[in-house]
């Protein structure tokens, strides 16, 4: 049911304009099947008409030249295992931050969650983009078979 | 003073249940990434399974897109007399 949501009645259509109507109708089939229930598939059907916005490059960058100045102060400071076991922990803790944003940015409406809220969706996401991936290609090997000349 | 003791406390418990949980979450993640799960019974760093997840997704959509533009190749291909080319076609169209 989600499938027909979307119907194209173009007949003539690019490969490129048929490949995004598919994908579409794909999206919103998975994210319809969550009934609304988790908030990826809720944003992902309110975002469907808004263009995708590019991702910023300034967080791994900052992240870049913590990681480059802690590694200056362990080489030129005379420090105790203390000391360095503090500096490994904020590199750590620096490399989490990075990629929960990044993260983020990859599940629809990611930015808004915190974390706990991000991670259950993530699971519930990727789950649900497994099945997606299921669907489409039995769809695929069931269309290359239609396709088959018949003797 | 105490209630700003309490308080400190207070908030001290609840982001100690709040780690906890992001923890066990990430744990359940662990094992749902293909690249982590194989032989690996001990514990992977929280910044290496999120790395794993991106990596992960990002291929995943990549899947997709590869299969909508083989599904959208394979029904242009077909006639349009076939009946079961048809029924797929209004599916996704």
């Amino acid at each position: 049911m989600g499938l027909q949501r979307c119907k194209f009645s173009n007949k003539n259509m690019s490969i490129f304009e048929r490949k995004k109507a598919i994908k579409l109708s794909a999206d919103t089939a998975m994210a319809s099947a969550r009934k609304g229930l988790t908030c990826w598939s809720r944003a992902l059907i309110s975002n469907r008409d808004r263009p995708v916005p590019t991702t910023t490059r300034r967080a791994s960058s900052a992240c870049k030249k913590i990681v480059k100045r802690s590694r200056r102060i362990r080489r030129t400071a005379k420090c105790g295992a203390a000391r360095k076991g503090q500096i490994t922990r904020s590199i750590a803790q620096c490399l989490v931050r990075k990629r929960t944003q990044i993260l983020k940015s990859l599940i629809p409406g990611g930015e808004f969650m915190n974390e706990v809220c991000l991670i259950e969706e993530t699971l519930d996401y990727i789950t649900s983009l497994r099945v997606q991936v299921d669907v489409m290609r039995s769809l695929a090997s069931a269309s290359a078979r239609a396709s088959e000349p018949h003797n | 003073m105490s209630s700003r003791g309490l308080r400190s406390r207070q908030s001290s418990g609840v982001s100690r249940i709040r780690d906890d949980q992001i923890t066990d979450l990430v744990s359940k993640l662990q094992l749902l990434i293909p690249q982590i799960r194989r032989g690996r019974s001990h514990k992977v760093s929280a910044s290496k399974v999120l790395q794993e997840t991106c990596n992960y997704i990002r291929s995943l959509n990549r899947e997709v897109e590869d299969l909508s533009h083989r599904l959208s190749e394979l029904l242009a291909s077909t006639d349009i007399d076939n009946d079961q080319a048809a029924i797929i076609r209004s599916l996704l169209m």
